[in-house]
């Protein structure tokens, strides 16, 4: 997974981000003296506004954003009060930009152009679901075409595929995914099957909405040989909904091929909510047409500058990447660093629990990235959505232990089978005692004879 | 502040009457009023030393609402998760409950809150244009709206209408402006000619306070004539008026009324509120940027758009609570505010030999100032120079505008030529007279130096 080198940029891309001549703040390697990488207290410092008394096992869904990035947006935000019109003239535009830019190094995107700054993820396939929209509505599609998106697709985006495709008259088609899952073969040929029944019918298959790493169950997807095959089967368009990719798994822009790509800078890239990234892969025809849906008077001068500008509203989430890079080359390997060992952790942590508990992993450990999912024991009786969710309030609630559970419907003929998991995370923040606790939970539950059906008493 | 308070006067905002609506308005504390130095310490964010007088751009925000936001934002970067599902939607439902009984609306359901203006627009014409695109609206009806809407908005007319097949009629707002008849004339002439091509005017867009040049609208007689010509929607872009005029949205009855909580109404960038009369019964309202909470009403799907930082839509309860620690509340507030700057822009019209934009009853904290025509305002780029100048060289923020002569018989002169050039004064509580001879002076001092525009320095 790992191609450092050559690209068409004029500066050798490296996993450690060099000072690119064109960003002034810090972007430095990481010094190579041990001494000078953060501490675990000064990692405990930079986190000491969480909660004590929760085990935070949950980064994945909302993120975390250490102190000195929150002082960083605090400054910014100060600066913007302070004097709005002079931070609106002369200050905003160049503070996005140099966002941007960044982002652009550390995705491997070719041009700062293809890079534009929206809320989040959710607001980045509303963007691309729109234009999706306005195709069928102006004829470049016809009644009936095919998008296709798996069926572990984040709730927010399938109610958005409702609402522009289906509605303006496309076809939806979900590719089913086995959970759990032993190989990336098992998703290919899902995904193909997928590809075959679109096709059949005559009508093109216009766009396919991928999912990186897949929210719950949550699972790496093989997004690149997943481009390949749309690219093979004439597929015209790929979006890549990454939400959680950045700082979690391997984002690369020109390995990966798509020609949208979107990833939450708010839940792995320590920066406060919210803030992410959508790309948009330049053509020589030009770029897709991707208009923000909140028209300001930018309107027409190309998606990134529109998303910078779309009415008075606080930027500050957007401008502080510089502080978060910062933030994280203070560690040992940078972001890269990071990814490894929260990954080795969550991998540690899933296998000790699922030991302990006498269940298995939801997924082999090269298709997780810091999260896994981990299977909770069959005594604890989750039979549905409901159950999951009361089981997770009563974690909470009782234990103080944070995280989301999964409810994976029996297959047919399937007895007995684990049908509640748990999606850890692990982030810098956390400790082998979170997991520790979250193990003698579930423990002490099914000593107990817990089951979820007690919750609805 | 989210604490529990016996005295908090916020249940008050949530529990009032429909019919004593105003009464989260008129509840000034039994304690002292806010004293001046308590005002001066609110606003000590403030860059000092500099004239403010654009409050009407991006509004302000006193440090003790600020506070209570980052106390919500500190419990949501505790725990998340547990934020998310205790005490993000209920702080979300107390806001809209705060605000339906301050603009006097019938049901929290018809109260959405969203980002800012821009935003409600675009959610507004997003279904306007699927009317025409699917229809209801035919090819050869128009909408209506007044040349100098905000460009954001213009831009997303045409983003939303003009592909779907409608078109737009704009009406020129007579400027300088003397009287509301001047604007229902060339409003309903408008009208007249939206019909030119044998359809109807589907949809109205008018200001209650336009932006550039600044003037209050006569919105409920132009809504009046609106229904009379069989208009089927009105939308209000009051971006300006909560906190400067008094809004009551039964009373102006139109279908959309939004209006910026940051601008007049002390909120942190940025939040809005966007009242529908009768939700239920609009289908296609929908918030461009869906989530899970899409189908549920526009309300609940603004109240949802994906992970963001919440905070400034949470803190309306503790506005109130800012609001009514001054004399007579907003109400107060809002007088003050706009006999303070009819009182400044007179003054500086007098120093300048110039005159208003519009007369008293047609401003609120707002007014427009004619500039002395030797400054020589001959273009946009002027008009902003001289903005620049004045921030850069003396620690003025005032905006400027340019409006080219008419070659009727009412340009406005004084005695060296011909009043090509505005400044648009604010006045809120931070504002002291002081603010507005600096100004004064700036422009005098411009002119016995003998420059003009285009020879000021902006670097």
């Amino acid at each position: 997974m790992d191609s450092p080198t050559t690209n068409n940029h004029n500066h050798i891309h490296t996993h450690h981000l060099n000072g690119a001549s064109t960003i002034s703040q810090p972007s430095k390697k990481p010094k190579l003296l041990s001494s000078s990488f953060i501490t675990p207290a000064e990692i405990h410092e930079e986190f000491s506004h969480h909660d004590p008394s929760v085990a935070r096992i949950n980064n994945g869904s909302f993120g975390c954003c250490p102190a000195s990035v929150i002082a960083a947006q605090h400054r910014s935000q100060l600066h913007y009060l302070r004097q709005p019109d002079n931070f609106y003239f002369n200050e905003l535009k160049k503070g996005i930009l140099q966002s941007r830019t960044i982002i652009k190094d550390l995705v491997n995107a070719k041009h700062v152009d293809e890079i534009s700054i929206v809320d989040n993820a959710t607001t980045a396939a509303a963007i691309v679901l729109q234009h999706t929209a306005w195709s069928f509505h102006e004829g470049t599609f016809q009644k009936g075409d095919v998008v296709l998106m798996l069926h572990y697709a984040y709730g927010a985006v399938k109610k958005s595929m409702e609402a522009y495709v289906t509605r303006a008259g496309g076809h939806v088609i979900e590719v089913p995914l086995p959970f759990p899952v032993a190989s990336n073969e098992e998703i290919v040929r899902e995904f193909r099957k997928a590809l075959e029944r679109g096709k059949s019918e005559g009508k093109r298959i216009r766009l396919a909405v991928i999912d990186h790493v897949t929210s719950m169950p949550c699972v790496v997807i093989p997004v690149k040989e997943l481009v390949q095959i749309c690219r093979e089967e004439g597929v015209e368009k790929v979006f890549i909904d990454a939400a959680h990719s950045i700082g979690c798994v391997d984002v690369d822009m020109e390995e990966i091929g798509a020609d949208f790509y979107t990833s939450n800078l708010h839940k792995w890239f320590f920066c406060p909510p919210s803030i992410a990234f959508l790309y948009t892969r330049k053509t020589p025809k030009g770029g897709s047409e991707l208009h923000h849906p909140v028209v300001s008077h930018e309107y027409g001068n190309g998606l990134a500058v529109e998303s910078a500008w779309i009415g008075t509203r606080d930027y500050s989430a957007q401008l502080v990447v510089p502080a978060a890079l910062e933030f994280v080359n203070r560690f040992q390997g940078g972001i890269e660093g990071i990814k490894k060992r929260n990954h080795d952790a969550v991998v540690e942590m899933g296998e000790m629990l699922a030991q302990s508990w006498g269940t298995h992993l939801g997924s082999p450990p090269d298709m997780c990235g810091s999260m896994i999912m981990v299977g909770l024991p069959t005594s604890l009786g989750i039979a549905c959505d409901d159950d999951a969710l009361g089981l997770r309030v009563h974690l909470r609630e009782q234990f103080g232990v944070e995280v989301p559970i999964y409810y994976r419907p029996p297959r047919d003929g399937e007895v007995g089978c684990v049908t509640g998991y748990a999606r850890i995370s692990h982030q810098v923040y956390n400790k082998v005692d979170d997991y520790h606790k979250f193990r003698d939970a579930v423990n002490q539950l099914v000593n107990n004879g817990f089951t979820c059906a007690l919750l609805s008493g | 502040m989210p604490q529990d308070d016996d005295e908090d006067p916020r249940n008050g905002a949530v529990e009032a009457n429909d019919h004593a609506h105003q009464s989260p308005l008129k509840k000034p504390r039994l304690t002292r009023p806010i004293s001046e130095p308590d005002i001066l310490q609110e606003f000590s964010h403030h860059q000092q030393g500099f004239a403010r007088i654009n409050n009407g751009s991006f509004g302000s925000c006193p440090r003790s609402v600020l506070s209570a936001q980052n106390t919500w934002h500190l419990r949501f970067l505790q725990q998340p998760d547990e934020f998310f599902f205790n005490s993000l939607r209920k702080g979300i439902l107390e806001s809209r409950a705060a605000v339906k009984a301050l603009i006097n609306a019938d049901d929290v359901d018809d109260v959405s809150l969203v980002d800012n203006a821009t935003t409600a627009a675009a959610i507004v014409l997003q279904q306007v244009g699927r009317q025409f695109a699917d229809g209801s609206f035919r090819k050869n009806d128009a909408v209506i709206m007044f040349h100098c809407a905000f460009p954001a908005v213009k831009k997303s007319i045409g983003a939303y209408i003009g592909p779907a097949g409608g078109s737009v009629v704009e009406v020129r707002l007579p400027f300088p402006v003397r009287s509301n008849e001047e604007i229902i004339a060339e409003f309903k002439k408008g009208l007249e000619r939206g019909k030119i091509n044998g359809g109807r005017v589907r949809f109205a867009m008018i200001d209650h306070i336009t932006s550039m040049p600044s003037v209050v609208l006569p919105v409920r007689e132009l809504i009046r004539v609106c229904r009379e010509e069989g208009v089927d929607q009105v939308f209000v872009d009051g971006a300006h008026s909560i906190g400067s005029v008094p809004v009551d949205v039964k009373e102006i009855d139109a279908d959309f009324y939004v209006s910026n909580l940051y601008k007049w109404f002390f909120a942190p960038p940025a939040v809005a509120f966007l009242h529908c009369k009768n939700s239920k019964g609009l289908v296609d309202l929908h918030h461009p940027v869906v989530s899970q909470e899409y189908g549920k009403g526009l309300a609940l799907e603004s109240s949802w758009v994906g992970n963001r930082d919440y905070t400034p839509q949470l803190v309306v309860p503790s506005i109130l609570e800012f609001v009514n620690r001054f004399e007579g509340g907003i109400k107060g507030i809002m007088k003050r505010n706009h006999d303070g700057v009819v009182k400044m822009g007179t003054m500086l019209a007098e120093s300048w030999g110039t005159m208003l934009g519009s007369p008293p009853e047609m401003c609120a904290s707002m007014i427009m100032v004619g500039l002395p025509s030797r400054l020589c305002v001959t273009s946009d780029d002027d008009a902003m120079s001289l903005r620049t100048h004045l921030r850069v060289y003396h620690r003025i923020e005032v905006p400027t505008y340019y409006q080219a002569l008419r070659n009727e018989d009412r340009d406005p002169k004084d005695k060296d030529g011909f009043i090509t050039g505005y400044v648009r004064i604010s006045r809120q509580i931070y504002n002291t007279d002081e603010d507005y001879h600096r100004l004064k002076n700036a422009i005098n001092q411009i002119l016995e130096d003998g420059k003009i525009c285009s020879m000021l320095p902006v670097e």
